[in-house]
């Protein structure tokens, strides 16, 4: 890693879509909070080319609307992707952190926080259970932010957003 | 006893499509045909909607050309102003749609199609993809996700982000190029040019041992349009229309593209939504023409930068008059790719692209508008008609990879001929059929986007409908 430990938080989906546009939303918000050690990343969807900030994060955390059950805010630890696959203009978060091992040379500790999609219509507005969840998100954020506060001490970098 | 073989899914997004192979009664293939079974309607539902928003919602046609469709949107929208748009914003516009073609044909090359000719068709599926790459090859994997990052740094960098950005307008460009983006691009153009000479050597390396590839992967006649400049030089945003013969003759020159539709028609076929245009002087379907990369390097005279005017002699030494094989598409992409950062290097020692004056204003002065943009698939055509408020009453969209619909279902067909021999189906016909299709880089796409287990079903299906093959891969 080149830079100082930071964590990495990204969001991805489309803003257009209603509720699928949580993951930037979410993310947004954790910019504007300016958490020491935090640097944030927004994107339409994730593509190859993101596996070179990752690389550099010492973990990351992924933000994702889901339409899966159990319909409720999911934190879980991510690993890269076994799976050959790769839509080459978009990825899942397992394949961003395989290539960010195998091409960048570092796959860090990652995390992968969904948030239940509840309308994925044309329009800008979240269904309330997604705002809900997208609060919930952000604590959870916080909370991840100040124990790798914690752990990396004066080494926390200053904010910087990268979207 | 007729068959008929059919592939289906050929893709997974935004364009699902099959394609179907006929076979005579000796099994033989009689012919071939890439169906899009979706449909978008965009040319319907935009009706009614202010022209000035038409760059911002036709960019959302697509998530990898979204730039192509702006810039082709807002020069409709400046004819329908019949303003000149400000020099500057003009050549801002030509640095963005270069960024474009460097990152969308860097993703073609490197993620998309090298695996396939890199690691061999009879690679199994689990090595065959940008991972295989990886394995093999890091360095270069590693370089050519690069390269296309530095394509998408220059849109994110003039438009704000990588996709979708609210940037080109009718009139001209919202902002200009700041001193600390212009000092940022400029510091990748070493690696990007590296990368670009690696991925050239490595493509002509790769030819010695494709010659068979060459002769069967859509090497048939058929005339190649794109835009050139006054002087027939190779144009990708502005120009006129050319239309060159495979003999390498010119058909038609200086073209205005707001009259296309006295030159090209638009075929429908009810099997599906991807509509076949032609040349219309010559009828359907005799006026079967090629776009994008290939094309724009047969119609072009030179690019009009060193390094890839020496390419584009070797290129154009490749063929008997035009170069005529669809496989070479990957050539003409990396030719482009290092035109495109020489053009990229001239601007950014363009002081005005800096201070210009960046929009002309106007109300509607024109009913009709029709703007032209060389996506890096191939020629854009977006034609709008409004009313005087600049509603919009008609659109029609004419995208490259309908232009490449009648040269794709020919290719499929070659390429099946010199590998099906009495209807058995294999993967690694498989392989080659997908790799047709890929040499024009279809946007439908995610099927020839996907990379490695593409989801495929194939069935040979007899006259009566019964299934007597079917291969599967999930």
């Amino acid at each position: 890693m080149a830079t100082n430990p930071h964590l990495l938080v990204i969001g991805y989906g489309n803003t257009l879509r209603r509720d699928d546009g949580v993951g930037p939303l979410v993310v947004e918000s954790v910019g504007g909070l300016c958490l020491p050690g935090v640097r944030t990343l927004i994107s339409q969807q994730l593509s190859p080319e993101h596996s070179a900030p990752v690389s550099q994060a010492h973990t990351v955390i992924f933000v994702d609307a889901s339409v899966d059950a159990p319909h409720e805010v999911r934190l879980r630890p991510l690993a890269p992707g076994h799976c050959s696959q790769i839509m080459a203009h978009a990825a899942d978060p397992a394949t961003i952190l395989a290539l960010a091992r195998d091409v960048f040379g570092h796959a860090p500790d990652a995390w992968w926080l969904t948030i239940p999609a509840m309308n994925l219509d044309f329009n800008e507005e979240l269904s309330p259970e997604t705002r809900a969840g997208a609060g919930e998100a952000l604590r959870r954020i916080q909370s991840i932010a100040e124990q790798f506060c914690r752990e990396h001490g004066k080494n926390c970098e200053a904010v910087a957003n990268i979207s | 006893m007729s068959k008929r073989i059919i592939i289906d899914p050929v893709t997974r997004i935004e364009g699902h499509g099959k394609i179907s192979i006929y076979l005579d009664d000796a099994g033989q293939v009689t012919d071939a045909q890439f169906h899009v079974v979706e449909f978008r309607g965009f040319e319907k539902f935009c009706e009614g909607r202010p022209f000035s928003e038409m760059p911002g919602i036709t960019q959302r046609i697509c998530g990898i050309c979204p730039v192509s469709h702006q810039l082709a949107s807002a020069r409709a929208g400046d004819a329908l102003m019949a303003v000149n748009i400000p020099p500057a914003a003009d050549k801002l516009r030509r640095l963005m749609n270069l960024g474009q073609i460097i990152q969308s044909h860097a993703l073609s090359f490197f993620h998309l199609s090298a695996p396939d000719f890199l690691m061999g068709w009879e690679t199994p599926q689990a090595q065959r993809n940008v991972f295989g790459l990886i394995q093999s090859n890091t360095d270069l994997a590693r370089a050519g996700i690069r390269l296309r990052q530095f394509g998408q740094e220059i849109i994110e960098i003039l438009g704000g982000k990588k996709i979708h950005p609210a940037w080109a307008v009718p009139g001209g460009v919202r902002s200009g190029l700041t001193e600390a983006g212009r000092t940022k691009i400029r510091a990748w153009l070493p690696e990007a040019y590296g990368t670009a000479q690696i991925a050239l050597d490595l493509f002509k390396k790769t030819l010695e041992t494709h010659h068979r590839e060459l002769q069967v992967f859509g090497n048939f006649p058929s005339l190649f349009m794109g835009l050139v400049t006054p002087g027939g030089s190779w144009e990708h945003h502005g120009g006129k229309l050319r239309f060159t013969s495979s003999e390498g003759t010119i058909v038609a020159d200086q073209l205005d593209p707001q009259n296309y539709l006295d030159y090209i028609g638009e075929s429908v076929q009810s099997s599906s939504y991807l509509k076949s245009p032609y040349y219309l002087p010559y009828g359907f379907p005799r006026g079967i023409y090629r776009v994008g990369p290939l094309a724009r390097l047969n119609v072009c005279e030179r690019m009009g930068v060193s390094r890839g005017d020496a390419e584009l002699d070797n290129f154009k030494g490749m063929g008997n008059g035009a170069v005529t094989s669809s496989f070479l598409y990957h050539y003409a992409r990396l030719i482009e790719i290092m035109s495109a950062i020489e053009f990229v290097e001239i601007y950014l020692d363009d002081p005005e692209l800096i201070n210009g004056q960046l929009r002309a204003d106007a109300g509607i002065n024109c009913l009709r508008g029709v703007g032209a943009s060389e996506a890096p698939r191939g020629t854009l055509f977006h034609d709008y008609t409004v009313d005087a408020d600049g509603l919009l009453r008609k659109v029609n969209l004419i995208v490259a990879t309908g232009q490449n619909n009648l040269a794709m279902n020919q290719t499929v067909a070659q390429i099946a001929r010199a590998y099906i021999h009495g209807g058995a189906i294999t993967e690694p016909l498989l392989n080659r059929i997908e790799h047709g299709i890929r040499c024009y880089d279809p946007c439908l796409s995610c099927s020839t986007h996907a990379v490695g287990q593409m989801p495929l079903q194939v069935r040979l299906i007899g006259p009566d409908g019964s299934v007597l093959q079917e291969v599967a891969r999930r």
